[in-house]
């Protein structure tokens, strides 16, 4: 599993941060390593700090380095120069709470560094498209959806979402997680709102669809686990992920 | 005078400037507390105070030097200053690995480097109202006055970066905390400007008493 650095100038804004991410990120959440403050015990950033940070939380498979801003985006690019393996760090040019909360999510699920990097490059969307920029697009969009239980090798199912705030981040998380476990893809789509289908492996994609209470969503799979991750994807949403 | 310049000289260029950003602290604190967040001047003079913590023993060589200063300068100044000072130093060690002692060329090429390092981390050009504006005429500056020797190069240098930090006061800046500020950061001189040519001033004052 990928690692994760947060890096900002305060200590409390990262290790803040840090907690409202691991509330989304199971029971088996990624490293996740805070550089923050400067010296004193002040506001600042530390270079030398950010890299050991980072050689702490590589495991093997890589680590994406998320900033707030100013210093802690110099002092990160420069931390990389000195860290074990500069070719597996990533730094994201995501929004440093919405991109630290896709990457626990997305890393939890087992995605490789370029994966969780790709969808926290999107992570400002779901605020856009919630306030009503038109000019946003829903990361991964799919094509016209055609298919249905027969077309292929794709399997789905219909439900009605019982959650009282709907999808919304906690259950849109476990969603992915769940849909990330099996060796299937995973698609879904809002009928109530007639939306395209969206990648069931994306907590951007799928908060971005804002699907409500009483909503009716059909989930798609294909691939050699479909079927698996289909029942255990129905049992959640039946469940109300554990909400009820 | 003479043409070579010793890791002492340079050791002795690195307190040089400590002394005097402790000097002028209070006027780089005010200066950035116009345009910026008010730190330039106590973050740089902690920093530097690290640096010369660690100079004792003095290193071997003018490269283990620069590695020593860049690397307590990217840990322990705080703000932007720390990458951009550090990479500075960092970039200037390499070049200058191998002989005991630096020539004017050498010691030119190696601020060059270092410099060079500066822009690609903090991507800044000239007329940007940052410390390039004042680095980049003194490069030009030292190269002119190359054959002249080093302390005569290090006297154009620190004019040339003097008259850049005081040609950075009508400019709106387009980098770092400043530019915020828009059209308002326009009327006051850029506090990164005024430190690095503090910079080229104690490396002149240095090489003038070596003189």
């Amino acid at each position: 599993m990928i690692g994760i650095v947060a890096v900002s100038h305060s200590r409390a804004l990262a290790e803040a941060t840090v907690h409202l991410a691991l509330q989304m990120g199971g029971d088996q959440p990624p490293a996740v390593r805070v550089a923050a403050g400067g010296p004193d015990d002040d506001l600042g950033t530390d270079a030398v700090a950010i890299a050991a940070a980072i050689d702490e939380a590589d495991s093997g498979d890589g680590v994406l380095v998320l900033m707030d801003l100013g210093s802690a985006i110099l002092s990160a690019e420069t931390a990389v120069e000195f860290v074990t393996a500069p070719e597996r760090v990533r730094l994201s040019p995501a929004p440093f709470v919405e991109g630290l909360v896709a990457a626990v999510v997305t890393a939890a699920g087992g995605a490789d560094l370029a994966a969780v990097a790709a969808e926290c490059a999107t992570a400002g969307e779901a605020k856009r498209r919630q306030l009503g920029d038109g000019a946003s697009t829903v990361p991964d969009a799919a094509p016209p959806a055609s298919a249905d239980d027969t077309a292929g090798d794709s399997l789905s199912f219909e439900a009605v979402v019982s959650n009282p705030s709907g999808l919304h981040a906690r259950p849109a998380a476990t969603f992915v997680k769940a849909a990330s476990r099996f060796g299937a893809e995973v698609r879904i789509a809002d009928l109530d709102t007639g939306s395209a289908e969206v990648s069931g492996h994306s907590l951007l994609a799928l908060m971005a669809l804002g699907v409500r209470q009483g909503s009716r969503v059909r989930v798609s799979a294909s691939g050699p686990q479909a079927r698996q991750a289909l029942d255990e994807l129905r049992a959640l949403i039946d469940d109300g992920f554990g909400e009820r | 005078m003479s043409d070579a310049v010793s890791t002492d000289d340079l050791v002795a260029w690195i307190r040089a400037f400590r002394d005097a950003v402790h000097a002028h602290k209070d006027e780089l604190t005010r200066l950035d507390s116009e345009i910026g967040d008010a730190d330039h001047g106590s973050n740089m003079a902690r920093g530097l105070d690290a640096v010369v913590a660690k100079l004792d023993p003095v290193p071997a060589t003018a490269s283990d030097l620069f590695k020593t200063v860049g690397m307590t300068l990217v840990s322990s100044v705080g703000g932007a200053s720390g990458p951009l000072y550090g990479t500075l130093f960092l970039r200037m060690g390499p070049p200058l690995a191998g002989d005991g002692e630096a020539d004017a060329a050498a010691l030119g090429a190696a601020l060059r480097a270092g410099v060079e390092g500066v822009v690609a981390r903090g991507k800044a050009e000239l007329g940007d109202k940052t410390m390039i504006d004042a680095l980049s005429p003194a490069l030009d500056a030292w190269d002119a006055a190359v054959a002249d020797g080093p302390a005569a190069a290090a006297r154009a240098a620190a004019d040339a970066a003097a008259r850049g930090r005081d040609a950075t006061e009508p400019l709106v800046a387009r980098k770092g905390r400043a530019s915020y500020l828009g059209e308002r950061s326009a009327g006051h001189i850029d506090p990164g400007a005024t430190s690095a040519t503090l910079l080229l001033e104690a490396l002149r004052d240095t090489l003038a008493g070596a003189e």
